[in-house]
């Protein structure tokens, strides 16, 4: 594998292992207490939607009853109804500290697994975007409710604003006491705080804008786990209202929602320029990660490339690839079909594409089709010519634990790792299978969790519901399995390897290792996909 | 059975977890945090009131009002600036704080906009505020100026509406001495607040009397 790097982006990448690393050693854990499927960890961008869409209905039933002529009244009088209004005001602010949480873990993520430069670049400063705006939202949502904490923020805010030639009058005599707190403060921030969602919306679009098929809300069950869980403890524990705020009485202690603004004990200590220039270090910071993270586009970064010669215009590529980074265009010779077309600037190098092409005319270098069957032919292939037993091939993604893969190898699989399980083309399956392994199990990341985002997906459908590129139907599909590997999970791993083996077990001998390496796997012309001809296609 | 036991314990552990988190999340949404010490008072000045302008005005000849177009015919023209104060805050004789403030904007032409506070001992104190203007008034002023309404037809009586407009602005500046000399008792938790009265062109004290609850 090639590795080149920028020299500027060096410590960031060493800023990544150690993220990699406390991130891994928390999703472990919370996979072995939770299993993968309801790992939160892993649903991190969608549980921050599923909040905003817990924040729009809570919000749509508080924005009802809030008077902005008597704030800090309704928003006690909402507090005190028991059957509603004091749960659904504690849900709203529950879930904006949840939205808090799990954005952060979300970029933390998406930036310790490479994920926040290149083609993602788009992604992250769109993100980037949603998180200030959620942070205003949330500002905005404690002042409305004018209790000494919303009067503390909005004198912080007023303090921080009145340093910036914007307003004629400084927003802080709002606050003095020398006359009633004029509605048209809370009008307006009511306004803000109704009016930025919509903002929202244009950054989540873009947010979303490159990817195909993006997961937008988090699988049933958990979504709905999480919002019984948050209305639970809604109901059992409400958050607490703090006394009205009167600009002319001082409190002791304010209850502060530290998840949301953890910064104001630290900013009220320090003037507002200070705070104003730590405010754009941390945006331009923020801003210049996709810069100060790239990669070279070589080695393993390098984008898919097409060759014409054997694409034959079948259009599935385009369907596969997560990003939308492949089209279909007209040739440039006399083929009655469209080509492929891969868009270097879109392409994330996750390689889905390769274990999506037939003829294997797709894919980064190294890893197409053809490759990896060289791959096979120069490694695993001579390992099981030389076994005299018929071994079980385990086939895993590398970003797998490598604990597990130690404890399989100990059972006595065969290991062969492939950069994404997505990327696996069904032809190295049948090569195995041919070559004499007992049968093939190939272990996926957690679905939500491939950094290919649809690799477990597409190998799934490839090999057992007749994608393109299929699994041929010469193999039994008895010899042939997917599982997950999750970290934090080794027992599931080595049941399922254990379960396999035992069903594999059962079945004749496999053909004699090395007899059939030769036939039609040296040639892909004799499993093409039907190539849709270029007439069919421009109608 | 070993294994079933061990999910379900496992999961049971995973649901005292999220049970653990959401008080977590609980507890972290409303930390009490110190804000103010318990005999905590403060003194706060806050208002908001023009500066006075200081000018020198004169009188334009009816040669040189000839020369402008008929709507420009102002027959006396000011120029100058905007006043700035020295503001002087003083507890039981000592001197809590001295500044200068001056108008807003750039320009310092917007009114004087003040918002202090000043950490006070809670209890009866002699507070005295002065608001005094740094510069001498102009010599020759438009209060003072006499002008000649020359102006006829539909511009007819300019002159008097510039003065009065000039008297108008003279009154709403805040004037060239305020003096606040007051002993109050400031509890403890509370604010006293000193303004400015615009109608009664002086400082005032609003103090609340009532304990903090």
């Amino acid at each position: 594998m090639i590795m080149v790097q920028y020299p500027l982006t060096v410590n960031m990448h060493a800023l990544k292992r150690v993220f990699r690393r406390l991130l891994g050693a928390f999703e472990a854990a919370l996979t072995w207490l939770y299993g993968w499927r309801w790992n939160p960890l892993h649903q991190s961008g969608t549980v921050s939607v599923l909040m905003l869409l817990v924040l729009l209905v809570t919000g749509l039933y508080l924005v009802l009853f809030y008077r902005v002529g008597a704030p800090a009244e309704s928003v006690a009088r909402i507090a005190a109804d028991p059957w509603l209004g004091s749960w659904i005001r504690t849900l709203h602010r529950y879930a904006t500290d949840v939205f808090v949480v799990a954005s952060v873990v979300h970029a933390v993520k998406m930036f310790s697994n490479d994920r926040s430069w290149g083609p993602r670049t788009l992604a992250w400063v769109s993100g980037i975007a949603l998180f200030a705006i959620g942070m205003i939202l949330a500002w905005t949502g404690f002042v409305l409710a004018w209790d000494s904490f919303g009067e503390r923020l909005a004198r912080e805010g007023g303090r921080l604003l009145d340093v910036l030639p914007v307003f004629s009058e400084p927003v802080s005599r709002i606050f003095a006491g020398d006359g009633p707190v004029p509605n048209a403060f809370f009008f307006v921030n009511l306004f803000i705080h109704i009016a930025l969602p919509l903002g929202m919306g244009v950054a989540f679009w873009l947010h979303l804008s490159r990817l195909a098929r993006p997961a937008i809300i988090p699988p049933r069950a958990l979504a709905w786990g999480m919002v019984a869980a948050l209305t639970s403890i809604s109901v059992v524990r409400p958050a607490p209202l703090g006394p009205a705020a009167d600009p002319l009485t001082l409190t002791t202690s304010t209850p502060v929602d530290m998840v949301v603004a953890w910064w104001l004990p630290l900013t009220e200590r320090l003037a507002p320029g200070v705070v104003w220039s730590l405010v754009v270090v941390i945006a331009v910071a923020a801003l210049l990660v996709p810069r100060l993270t790239r990669r070279a586009r070589v080695g393993s970064w390098a984008p898919s490339v097409v060759d014409p010669r054997l694409c034959t215009g079948c259009n599935q590529c385009p369907q596969d690839c997560p990003w939308d980074a492949i089209t279909m265009v007209a040739r440039d010779d006399d083929r009655g079909t469209l080509v492929a077309r891969v868009d270097p600037a879109l392409c994330v190098s996750c390689g889905i594409c390769a274990g999506s092409c037939a003829p294997m005319g797709v894919g980064p270098g190294g890893r197409t089709g053809r490759d990896q069957l060289q791959a096979l032919r120069s490694g695993t292939l001579p390992l099981l010519h030389q076994s005299n037993e018929h071994p079980i091939v385990v086939v895993s993604c590398m970003q797998a634990p490598e604990s597990h893969r130690e404890a399989l190898r100990a059972l006595g699989a065969q290991l062969h790792p492939v950069s994404c399980v997505g990327n696996l083309h069904t032809s190295a399956v049948e090569l195995l299978i041919r070559n004499g392994a007992a049968g093939v199990i190939v272990f996926g990341c957690p679905p939500r969790d491939c950094v290919g985002r649809e690799g477990p997906r597409w190998l799934y459908e490839r090999m057992f519901n007749d994608r393109e590129a299929e699994l041929q139907p010469r193999v039994d599909r008895r010899r042939v399995q997917v599982a997950t590997m999750a970290a934090g999970d080794r027992e599931a791993t080595l049941a399922a390897y254990r379960s396999f083996a035992a069903s594999v077990a059962g079945l004749d001998a496999p053909s004699a290792p090395g007899v059939d390496e030769t036939d039609a796997l040296s040639d892909p012309d004799l499993y093409l996909c039907d190539p849709v001809p270029l007439a069919e296609r421009l109608s | 059975m070993t294994t079933s036991l061990q999910i379900i314990a496992r999961r049971a552990l995973g649901a005292l977890t999220a049970a653990a988190v959401l008080t977590g999340v609980a507890w972290g949404s409303a930390v009490p945090l110190h804000h103010h010490d318990a005999h905590s008072a403060y003194l706060r000045l806050s208002w908001s009131a023009r500066p006075e302008r200081i000018e020198v005005c004169r009188t334009l000849s009816d040669e040189e009002l000839s020369k402008q177009a008929e709507h420009m015919r102002q027959r006396m023209v000011c120029d100058g600036t905007f006043a700035t104060y020295a503001l002087r805050v003083e507890v039981d004789g000592q001197m809590l704080g001295e500044s200068v403030i001056r108008g807003g904007g750039l320009r310092h032409d917007r009114p004087m906009y003040l918002l202090r506070d000043y950490a006070v001992t809670p209890g009866s104190h002699r507070f005295r505020v002065s608001v005094t203007r740094r510069e001498q008034a102009g010599d020759v002023g438009y209060a003072g100026a006499v002008v000649p309404d020359v102006d006829t037809g539909r511009f007819a009586g300019r002159a008097a509406r510039e003065v009065s407009e000039h008297a108008r602005l003279a009154r709403a500046a805040i004037p060239a001495q305020l003096v606040l000399d007051s002993t109050f008792t400031l509890l403890p938790m509370r604010v006293a607040l000193v303004r400015f009265d615009a109608i009664e062109r002086r400082l005032e004290v609003r103090v609340d009397r009532s304990p903090s609850s």
